[in-house]
């Protein structure tokens, strides 16, 4: 039974939103190497989504390019919401290991990721008025990955329905107060760099006198 | 031979030398400022001069004295121009092009008879349907509308009615009549906005007030004010709005300008007769977009539109005492032309206190350096006005020619590549127009545009589409077919090695 290849089972949990994750972690299946990639294609959605919109769909600042937003929103996003995610349910009674948090989210991503793609692709044969296919296309694919997302926190913790949803508002909680340590952590980087660079500069003047 | 060789020398020579003293000219005309524009996200680019500054004029010059804190200049429609001398309380009228005195008004007579001076005169107006001209007179606290010979017709005072708060005194600063003979008076410390009288100077009401800019402040004082007592909330600060500064008529529509550091809403605005503001919901911004911020004063230069004109074909001119600078829109509010700055030198302003146009010139009044600074339209200028002018009355494809002209000039002249853009849409050039929408960074246009482009592709390409079509859906066909029949054989022949590995086991 259900002796499913690695990336059969990718296509096996994405088209089963109720039993497709409870299946994989019945036969202990999932890859991290996918995971990674596929929060690599993440990044690179982010990217298009930002950026390579047809003309027609507004128009996009090209005078400067920062990657940093782009890494933000997409890689370290979902590094927060693994690390939340293990840090609450840890507490939960959950029965995900980090590991698996990691493969089954990234996993659920798969739906937002493709309408990133098929909408970007879209946005440049369509015009404005035809923006509705692009919106119910958009509208698909963040609830298929919403629902999708929810039944792996699910069934990666062995959680009820609501349990779950208790689980996931308490995750972004945590993601809030991992943001808000991560810019204290940064200032008081900052302060101490000043600091210390301040010192040098003290130091080497009267070394040179 | 030599002789004649000689002389295609000094020929030569003669030549170079006019052609570096033209150059030097050419340097000379040059502004003490950096010309510059606004690209679609509001950031300041180089760009063109649109005027520049041809000469200034003081009172030395035309023999009559120094002007001294001259207040408001306007030109009426027999080429004649007006210059309110206010401190020297008179009205000088120089002739078109400023170099001869025509006229001076210091005393006026009454209607009984008896001679009257003015003090402090302020504003001034020149109506072109009954020849009145209608003087501010600011500290005498009334209007005087008289002729060309300076017997007064009316004198419009303080008006006694109930509507007009009698604490309140009654300063005129500005003053424009309409083609019906209305007079709308702008009135210091009065926020309520213009007073309006009649033909017959009869006190008829307010018109045009300034909104409240609805700050946090304010409106965090209106949710206090709920649960205060009716004594408390007559004590505390009233939130008014700032009055009007000065205004301009332009046919139907009267244009007002508000100089205040404080408010940024209803700064320009164009009243149509009941006195709504067209411009309300539009989202436009007067001014610097970004406002200067001086170091050595360590404040942020809040843009003060002190004066505005109108120009002859429709383009708003707008004065900012802040920066010194005149902002030119065309009727559509689209920034064409940033002039001047302050400095010393010709083109740049002290205290810039009036605007005024008249053909290609605009006319600038320094009430600190006493001078009018004479404005002349550059060629640049000309074109980009004849282009707009043609785009904006809807000649789109006769703009082309013109646009192309700014563009070779001013390749970061964004209004020209809109305007190319909507010309070659109208002559259905769709591949052109997506061109030229992209660099005006235009999505509207490139999008309609792009609907007609794609609307061809199809037509012309249709046969190719559907045959292409075609062909992926049977090879996809075939390809599915193929594998299928594989799979099927591949799992056959796994079945049979698993029967017979079993029937092997069996045997063992």
């Amino acid at each position: 039974m259900m002796d499913l290849t690695q990336r059969e089972w990718v296509k096996h949990a994405i088209t089963h939103p109720a039993e497709g994750f409870e299946d994989m972690r019945w036969k202990k299946a999932g890859s991290l190497k996918i995971a990674f990639f596929i929060v690599f294609l993440l990044f690179l959605a982010v990217i298009a989504d930002g950026r390579l919109y047809g003309f027609q769909f507004g128009v996009t600042y090209d005078k400067t390019f920062n990657i940093i937003p782009y890494i933000v929103k997409s890689i370290v996003l979902f590094a927060a919401w693994v690390v939340g995610n293990w840090s609450i349910c840890t507490l939960l009674d959950g029965e995900g290991t980090a590991k698996n948090i990691c493969i089954y989210s990234a996993y659920a991503l798969i739906p937002y990721i493709a309408q990133i793609f098929i909408n970007v692709i879209l946005s440049h044969f369509l015009v404005q008025d035809e923006v509705v296919f692009m919106n119910a296309i958009r509208i698909i694919g963040v609830g298929w990955s919403a629902i999708l997302l929810f039944s792996a926190i699910k069934s990666v913790h062995q959680y009820s329905f609501g349990k779950t949803i208790f689980a996931i508002i308490l995750t972004i909680v945590a993601m809030l107060i991992m943001l808000f340590l991560l810019v204290l952590f940064m200032s008081l980087v900052q302060q101490v760099y000043i600091f210390i660079s301040t010192i040098y500069t003290e130091i080497s003047y009267r070394i040179r006198v | 031979m030599k002789k004649k060789f000689r002389k295609l020398l000094s020929l030569a020579f003669t030549g170079v030398l006019l052609g570096s003293a033209a150059a030097g000219l050419y340097a000379h005309a040059g502004e003490p400022y950096d010309v510059y524009n606004y690209d679609r996200w509001g950031e300041a680019i180089p760009s063109q001069a649109g005027y520049i500054a041809d000469h200034t004029v003081s009172g030395y010059d035309l023999g009559i004295g120094a002007f001294n804190e001259p207040s408001d200049i306007f030109f009426d429609h027999n080429d004649l121009f007006y210059i309110v001398d206010s401190k020297n309380n008179r009205i000088v009228v120089l002739n078109e092009t400023l170099d001869k005195v025509e006229h001076i008004y210091d005393d006026f007579t009454m209607p009984d008879g008896s001679a009257t001076h003015l003090k402090n005169p302020q504003g001034i107006y020149v109506s072109a349907e009954n020849d009145n001209i209608y003087i501010a007179d600011n500290e005498n606290s009334r209007v005087l509308i008289c002729d060309y010979d300076g017997n007064v017709v009316r004198e419009i005072t303080k008006p006694t009615s109930e509507v007009y708060d009698q604490k309140r005194t009654f300063l005129p600063q500005r003053v424009i009549a309409d083609k019906a003979g209305n007079v709308y008076i702008v009135l210091g410390n009065i926020t309520t906005g213009a007073a309006m009288f009649d033909p017959e100077g009869e006190f008829t009401g307010f018109y045009g007030a300034n909104r409240v800019q609805p700050t946090a402040e304010i409106i965090g004082n209106y949710f206090t004010s709920l649960f205060m007592s009716e004594e408390k909330k007559a004590r505390r600060a009233r939130n008014v709005p700032t009055g009007i500064t000065s205004f301009d008529i332009d046919g139907d529509f009267i244009f007002t300008c508000t100089s205040s550091s404080t408010q940024t809403t209803d700064t320009v605005k164009k009243l149509n007769a009941a006195g709504n503001n067209i411009f309300a919901n539009l989202d436009l911004s007067f001014g610097d977009y970004t406002p200067m911020y001086d170091t050595s004063q360590n404040k942020v230069l809040q843009p003060a539109i002190v004066d505005i004109d109108i120009a002859e074909d429709g383009n708003i001119n707008c004065l900012d005492f802040t920066t010194g600078r005149v902002f030119q829109y065309d009727e559509d509010c689209n920034l064409l032309f940033i002039t001047g700055t302050i400095a010393k030198q010709v083109g740049g302003f002290d205290h810039a206190a009036a605007l005024e146009s008249h053909g290609n010139n605009l006319y600038v009044l320094d009430s600190q350096k006493d001078t009018v600074t004479i404005f002349t339209e550059t060629e640049f200028g000309k074109i980009v006005h004849e282009a707009t002018e043609k785009h904006n009355a809807g000649y789109y494809e006769e703009a082309l020619g013109p646009w192309y002209e700014v563009l070779k000039r001013d390749g970061n002249y964004r209004r020209a590549y809109v305007g190319v853009a909507s010309a070659l849409l109208r002559q259905e050039d769709y591949e052109g127009s997506m061109k030229y929408a992209e660099l005006a960074d235009s999505p509207r246009i490139y999008n309609k545009a792009f609907e007609g482009y794609r609307m061809n592709y199809l037509k012309e390409h249709f046969g190719t589409i559907v045959f292409v079509l075609v062909l992926i859906a049977a090879a996809w066909i075939f390809i599915s077919r193929k594998l299928k029949k594989r799979r099927l054989a591949i799992e056959a022949a796994r079945a049979e090695a698993d029967r017979l590995a079993l029937q092997g086991k069996e045997e063992e």
